[in-house]
């Protein structure tokens, strides 16, 4: 008791008596190696996370039903929408047609009938428009012309990557149509059936599944796919609060849907490749963060050794008074620890209060994603206990080192 | 009755080739309550002979033992107990902590000793009043004097209630009244019954030692008894 008295009295008072400009400088260097542990991995992470989030918001939501494996759509669609229609905590739902076809464009000018149409092969999803823009809004991504009405027929709405002018920056990984702008026409052809519609909008996000995709309403799909069963093929589901997920799929899966359909949560239903990206991301970030550690380890190691040795006379006068040595030591962890302490705790008052905010309202546009930063506490956490620990040693040692030599060699400044 | 008895000190010192005999077999008795001043000319051992007697440092050969205790067998946590608990340090240059008041350089023994906190402090004002600084309690060393600081350092050494308190050249660095208010404050003590050794290389203040016990060339040529 009486050491850790000591030690902290002169611990305290250094911090007290030093600099401003040095102790504001290691602070920094504490705050930029906190802000590095954390920030670098969680713009990595928060590259995939961006990603999810908008398959989550923009496509899928927070439950899927989907067919099960053995069938090529889900069962009885109409129990299953009244079922979910009575649940108060579903805000809403899309019930979605799957199919592929062929979109011919420019038919009407071309002259050599003998040449190549201008076709590709496309999917076509059939769309309550109301329900998807409510679930998915996805309205919000038209880049050209406007979104479906519900009370128009023959309209259609065309990912972007299907059109040459939006995919030529990709160069030939999409088989595209050229030149093709909202009020032209296009053929959109099902085995034998063909029937023309009128390019509404083109439609283009950050999730690939949007941009491949031709978008009209469920009743013309029904009509051009031969769908009379009305059986759909995916219905996404929103829910308040997106953390209910769990329990909402266990309920429905009570009341016996099971049978009709495959009911995921989004979570589960997100591709394996992904997570493990996210792992990968994640441990990236932690190594590049750890050099960021080593660094600052280093440099306490350096301070304090540095501020050890010029008070080395100090220290061998205070032994030869009878002060410990493990009292002098705990006088320069306590200052190792007040530099990690207030480098994380600034670090982590930006990360909560301004970054992660800042990068919620302001994603970095990257091609495929709306990169976040994510901070999780527990791991921010974490972190800091690694951070904190390195730092105690990083400032024990030189004061170790320090101390354990000669008292009288440390008072007359000899070697 | 003896407190300090130093037999037969040799102290060597080896440095690559070369091979230095700064003490060559010193030995001295000190008396409970003797004020001794060690003089002698710069290299004739006198500092370092005090740095075996206060167990700053280790003879090569020799025994010291020190209010009944051979400080060759303590190790060196036990040495730094020790020097708490029965030596007090004045150094030629005051040796007090720079960021610490002089209240506060004065407590760290008592603290070490395990005093509580207000205990150690009004010892310390007490202590520092005592030698002429209650005016300067608050004070860091850098707002105080040359003879100031020396003071405190006295008063700290003073704050432990050592057996023996050791001076290395404490006039050294102060000019000539300071040097003297210095020495008149060791007399003071050294009157109330404190066992004093001091190193200095100056006649004028022996004026109160018992003893000067006079070096050359590692050993000690001459004892002169003045009182």
């Amino acid at each position: 008791m009486r050491t850790f008295r000591i030690g902290f009295l002169l611990g305290f008072r250094q911090i007290q008596r030093a600099s401003i400009w040095t102790t504001t400088l290691i602070i920094f260097v504490m705050m930029l190696t906190f802000l590095n542990l954390i920030a670098v991995s969680g713009v990595l992470v928060g590259l995939i996370a961006g990603a999810e989030k908008a398959v989550r918001e923009n496509t899928y939501g927070d439950l899927v039903i989907s067919p099960h494996s053995e069938e090529d759509h889900i069962l009885n669609t109409q129990t299953i929408v009244r079922e979910i229609s009575t649940y108060p905590e579903i805000t809403t739902y899309s019930v979605r047609y799957n199919g592929t076809g062929e979109l011919e464009a420019n038919f009407k000018e071309r002259r050599d009938l003998k040449g190549d149409a201008d076709v590709t092969g496309v999917k076509v999803t059939g769309i309550d428009t109301q329900k998807e823009d409510t679930t998915t809004n996805l309205s919000d991504f038209i880049v050209e012309g406007e979104y479906l009405d519900p009370n128009e027929e023959g309209k259609i709405l065309i990912g972007a990557y299907y059109l040459s002018q939006y995919a030529e920056l990709y160069g030939d990984i999409f088989e595209t149509v050229e030149d093709v702008h909202p009020g032209d026409t296009v053929r959109l052809t099902v085995g034998e059936i063909s029937k023309e519609f009128t390019v509404k909008g083109i439609i283009q996000s950050k999730v690939d599944d949007t941009n491949l995709n031709t978008y009209i309403p469920e009743r013309e799909f029904r009509r051009l796919f031969g769908r009379i069963d009305q059986n759909a093929d995916v219905i996404a589901i929103k829910i308040n609060n997106p953390a209910d997920n769990i329990k909402i799929k266990e309920s429905l899966l009570n009341s016996g849907l099971g049978d009709y359909a495959k009911i995921q949560t989004f979570e589960e239903s997100t591709p394996k490749f992904l997570a493990d990206i996210k792992k990968t991301f994640n441990l990236l970030g932690t190594f590049i963060g750890s050099i960021g550690l080593v660094v600052a380890s280093i440099t306490i190691f350096i301070i304090i050794f540095i501020n050890a040795l010029s008070r080395r006379r100090n220290i061998g006068i205070l032994k030869g008074i009878g002060i410990s040595e493990r009292a002098i030591e705990i006088a320069y962890v306590l200052q190792a620890t007040f530099y990690a302490l207030a480098g994380s705790l600034l670090g982590a008052l930006l990360t909560y209060g301004f970054l992660v905010p800042y990068f919620d309202a302001n994603p970095i546009q990257f091609p495929f994603s709306d990169g976040i930063l994510v901070a999780d506490p527990i791991e921010t956490l974490y972190k800091f206990g690694i951070l904190f620990i390195t730092t105690l040693i990083a400032g024990f040692l030189p004061a170790w080192l320090i101390t354990r030599q000669n008292t009288l060699n440390s008072i007359l400044g000899r070697k | 009755m003896e407190i300090i008895k130093a037999q037969d000190i040799y102290r060597t010192f080896v440095s690559g080739n070369i091979t230095t005999h700064v003490l060559k077999g010193v030995s001295l008795d000190v008396q409970l309550g003797e004020f001794v001043a060690i003089m002698g000319k710069s290299g004739a051992g006198k500092s370092t002979f005090m740095y075996q007697l206060s167990i700053l440092d280790h003879p090569t050969s020799g025994t010291i033992i020190i209010n009944g205790t051979n400080t060759k067998e303590l190790n060196e946590h036990e040495q730094t107990e020790f020097r708490l608990n029965t030596l007090g340090y004045i150094f030629q240059d005051y040796a007090l902590v720079p960021d610490l008041s002089a209240t506060e350089n004065c407590m760290l023994p008592l603290l070490m000793k395990g005093e509580d906190w207000d205990k150690a402090k009004n010892k310390a004002v007490e202590m520092l009043t005592s030698v002429g600084l209650e005016t300067r309690v608050d004070n860091l060393p850098s707002q105080l004097s040359g003879g100031e600081q020396q003071r405190v350092a006295i008063a700290r050494a003073l704050a432990g209630n050592p057996k023996i308190i050791f001076a290395d050249e404490p006039t050294a660095n102060l000019d000539t009244i300071s040097g003297n208010a210095i020495i008149d404050l060791l007399g003071e003590l050294n009157k109330k019954g404190q066992t004093i050794v001091m190193v200095t290389h100056e006649e004028e203040y022996t004026k109160y030692c018992n003893r000067i016990v006079r070096m050359e060339d590692g050993k000690i040529i001459k004892e002169e008894v003045l009182r």
